[in-house]
């Protein structure tokens, strides 16, 4: 408990640095996102206009006024408008954009882990046979594959040429989101390609954490006694090896979870898949400081919170952790 | 129970797939077009929002007062207006409106609404509405007066024979309605009240929305197309790919090798790229080695022009005759006899870029192989532009080697997109490949180039970005705005030509193509090379993209 609690603290002063600097970064770099705006009026407005215009992006006032303000702005969930789609509130492309990167992501983050790391654990438990010698280095040569290449190349096979999949998007334009059976069939179907071309560049790297980490404990005493007692192989496999094994997984699980709102950029950009790395490719280019600000937010958010969520999971899962 | 349950469950299953089946009949006629890509469409039907709304609403929705026939001028241009006079002292235009035109909602549309029109623009100058007014230190228009319900007058401050031109494009709001909207740039529109052929929008998501037809407007008998359906898309490869699956119609993006990545993907794909406007070589005039004309002249002589047109640009590019910073475009306007003895300039020749070189002073001379200042400082420069641009890259890279084999240290500099544009208007720069603007007259391209104003650090205008200020252009732009006589005009924009060609602040090098692809799945009646009606473009700019859209019929038996 003192240890959660020691943590939570932690996590909210990480927090507290993280606003900081995403309010400050902009702000030191040359010129302000107000700039753009008054330029491309070449020299119309007056003195009272440019005020005006600076007003509205908060950049009037003293740093620590704005940073007041940036701070209260925060935990009032209002992230400003957005520049690229003037003038809708930035909070609600995030939040359009960062739920379908969770499902996008979630997905494919989900498959890759339960198949990556079963085959992990087969291919520890019968190390050097065919299984393993087959599958781990192409498991791994995969994972060096660019996702970009993947993507586009099962674009190109299966949406355009062979039409077996759509072109993109999140699902059917002319169905309306709601929790029926036809609209989560289109939306699984749409998803298909996408989830398939991350799937395939990251699952190598769960076989292989999941194998090695298997392969050092398969030595260790506990296992030798439990083969002994005569229990089956499956028992062995899954109750006590693999169930071992599975805790640095799920640090590692955790971390890439946070990661997730960093959206799967190349992913949706060929297959116009609405996600936060989309949106947030578009913002970079056009200088949309105010949605660049709001996903620093949301990830750095989600990293926090991924990394607590780790914590108490390794409290659970562990007992040598609750002493503490 | 279990009957009961089985029976509720069915019913709720059942009226699930019926609440989602399609919201449209299948018989409506409907045209699918992107005039711009975004990464999530917003509700938002304000026409003077720029960042997308705009594209999307003007031309189709609200109508302008005049649409310039750019390609044939003077042929069918009434819209909301039918005549203009322009006052003898050039400090007045007045427009007769058109009679019987209606709102969508039932209202009379007259000269109240242009009024009010230009006093909104006047009361809200943040709000993009094109309209020059005068504030007192910039802009022209300073006041519009009702003369009769359906006569209107502009006054002008300064005597402008091309003020017109600007008002033309003016799309007058219903004042019945916006008299009420406080905060025009943040308000969404939801509600459209317009005169043009379409503009009931339906259907809204993030994925796209509609346009219906508007039964009140005077080209609904004409309008074969019930809806216009404006899809969100993002990406050449998702366009080029949606366009040959048939699920868009009308499309304006860049291609690459058109005739090999495009045309067989579909038996339907066409495409058809008219010369639009030049494309320079902005020269930053306040550095060394730039500063000096002889070097100048010796850069535009030493760039291989055949080279750019048919390789490093894909063929898809026009070529330039004159070295004047506009081009075929406004070929009209020329005065070929003027402008031969300039020709020179724009033929590849390397020797003679290497003797203009020598004779003033620009010789190797630390002996490092490269060519140096006739001071004694080394010359090297970057030539900067987008890295995502292909075809400007490698003209970049034809230019950078075309320099280099007549010894100068030229690169390549590829950027950011972002920060490319932001290091404009600081000065931060040797070298640009700029576009140039499209306009009714060649004077919407000179007027930026050479106004003082627009170069001064921190506000420096893509065209002005050569820095060099010419009083005899000066002159000439305003002989040019200041009389409505078309032969003094002409004179006045030779003198221009001739001065660009004789200063070179910047380097012509060819003239971008206008992107215009379409298909012919469904609809007949396309801009083609064979039928060159009007600029065939879909995007906001081209006000003849409504008539364009009107022309289009449907095909027998096509599915919508």
């Amino acid at each position: 408990m003192i240890f959660l609690a020691r943590r939570l603290v932690f996590y909210f002063a990480a927090f507290f640095l993280a606003i900081t600097f995403n309010f400050l970064i902009p702000r030191l770099m040359p010129g302000d996102p107000s700039d753009r705006i008054i330029a491309s009026f070449q020299g119309r407005l007056n003195e009272a206009q440019v005020a005006a215009i600076r007003q509205s992006y908060g950049l009037d006032g003293s740093l620590w006024e704005q940073y007041l303000d940036y701070v209260g702005s925060v935990f009032r969930l209002d992230f400003g408008i957005s520049t690229v789609q003037f003038p809708e509130p930035t909070a609600s492309l995030l939040f359009y954009g960062a739920t379908w990167t969770l499902v996008l992501v979630g997905l494919s983050i989900a498959l890759a882990f339960v198949i990556g790391s079963m085959m992990g654990i087969r291919a520890a438990w019968n190390r050097g046979g065919f299984f393993d010698s087959f599958f781990t280095p192409i498991n791994v040569m995969m994972n060096a594959f660019t996702p970009a290449i993947v993507a586009l190349v099962l674009f190109y096979a299966f949406s355009l040429q062979l039409r077996w999949f759509p072109l993109g998007r999140a699902h059917d334009p002319n169905l309306m989101a709601g929790f029926d059976l036809q609209f989560i069939g289109s939306v699984l179907y749409h998803a298909t390609l996408p989830v398939l071309s991350i799937f395939l560049v990251s699952f190598g790297g769960w076989h292989l954490g999941m194998r090695n980490v298997m392969i050092n404990l398969l030595n260790d005493d506990f296992v030798i006694l439990a083969r002994a007692k005569g229990l089956s192989d499956n028992r062995v496999k899954y109750r006590y090896v693999a169930r071992n094994a599975i805790l640095p997984q799920i640090t590692s699980l955790a971390l890439s979870v946070g990661y997730m709102l960093g959206g799967a950029l190349v992913t949706e950009q060929v297959f116009n898949y609405p996600g936060l790395g989309k949106f947030t490719f578009t913002a970079i280019q056009s200088r949309d400081y105010s949605f660049i600000q709001g996903q620093l937010l949301l990830l750095t958010t989600a990293v926090l919170i991924a990394n607590l969520l780790s914590d108490i999971a390794n409290v659970i899962l562990d007992p040598r952790l609750r002493k503490g | 129970m279990k009957s009961i349950r089985t029976m509720a469950l069915l019913g709720v299953g059942v009226t699930a797939l019926a609440a989602t089946a399609p919201a449209l009949s299948q018989d409506q006629v409907i045209l699918r077009l992107l005039p711009y890509h975004t990464d999530a469409m917003v509700e938002n039907y304000n026409p003077n929002n720029p960042t997308g709304p705009q594209q999307r609403m003007r031309d189709f929705a609200y109508e302008p007062l005049w649409i310039d026939n750019i390609w044939h001028p003077g042929e069918n241009e009434e819209a909301l207006a039918v005549s203009w006079e322009i006052g003898e002292d050039l400090k007045s235009i007045t427009y007769k409106l058109r009679e019987g035109v209606k709102w969508s909602d039932g209202e009379d549309f007259n000269a109240d609404d242009v009024v009010f029109s230009y006093e909104y623009a006047k009361a809200h100058p943040d709000y993009p509405m094109g309209i020059d007014v005068f504030n007192g230190e910039t802009g022209n228009v300073t006041g519009a007066e009702k003369i009769d319900d359906y006569t209107v007058r502009f006054t002008l401050n300064e005597p402008d024979a091309l003020a017109r031109y600007g008002l033309n494009g003016l799309y007058p709001l219903p004042e019945h309605v916006w008299k009420d909207v406080e905060d025009p740039k943040n308000f969404a529109n939801l509600d459209v009240v317009a005169t043009g052929p379409w503009t009931k929008p339906a259907n809204f998501s993030r994925n796209g929305h509609d346009l219906c037809r508007n039964e009140l407007s005077r080209y609904n008998d004409e309008n074969a197309i019930d809806c216009l359906r404006f899809p969100q898309m993002n990406g050449n490869e998702q366009t080029v790919a949606a366009l040959s699956a048939g699920d868009l119609d009308w499309l304006g993006d860049g291609l690459t090798d058109p005739d090999v990545t495009f045309l067989p993907q579909s038996e339907f794909n066409n495409y058809w790229l008219p010369a639009g406007s030049d494309v320079n070589l902005q020269l930053n005039t306040t550095r060394a080695p730039f500063d000096n004309l002889e070097f100048r002249k010796a850069m535009s002589v030493a760039i291989d022009r055949d080279t750019l047109l048919e390789i490093a640009t894909f063929g898809l590019t026009t070529e330039t005759k004159y070295p004047i910073g506009t081009g075929e475009m406004y070929n009209t306007w020329y005065d070929p006899e003027a402008l031969e003895p300039y020709t020179w300039l724009m033929q590849y020749d390397p020797d003679k870029a290497m003797e203009l070189l020598d004779a003033a002073g620009f010789v190797d001379a630390d002996n490092d192989g490269w060519r140096d200042n006739p001071d004694g400082t080394p010359i090297a420069f970057g030539i900067s532009m987008p890295s995502g641009w292909t075809d400007w890259v490698n003209t970049g890279q034809t230019v950078a080697e075309n320099l280099q084999d007549i010894g100068i240290n030229a690169s390549l500099k590829t950027m950011d997109q972002g920060a490319w544009f932001d290091a404009a208007p600081r000065g931060d720069f040797d070298v640009y490949v700029m576009w140039t603007n499209s306009g009714p007259t060649p004077y919407n391209q000179y007027s930026p180039m050479f106004n003082p104003r627009l170069m001064v650090e921190g506000q420096i205008d893509f065209q002005a970005m050569h820095q060099m200020q010419i009083p005899e252009v000066e002159a000439a732009l305003d002989v040019f705005k200041g009389s409505a006589d078309e032969a003094t005009q002409r004179a006045a924009l030779t003198d221009i030509h001739k001065a660009v060609a004789e200063n070179l602040p910047v380097i012509s090098l060819f003239a971008n193509p206008v992107w215009y692809e379409y298909s012919t799945r469904r609809f007949t009646g396309w801009v083609t090379e064979e039928d060159q009606r009007f600029r065939p473009q879909v995007h906001d700019g081209t006000r003849e993209r409504v008539w364009h859209a009107l022309s289009l019929k449907p095909i027998e038996g096509a599915q919508f």
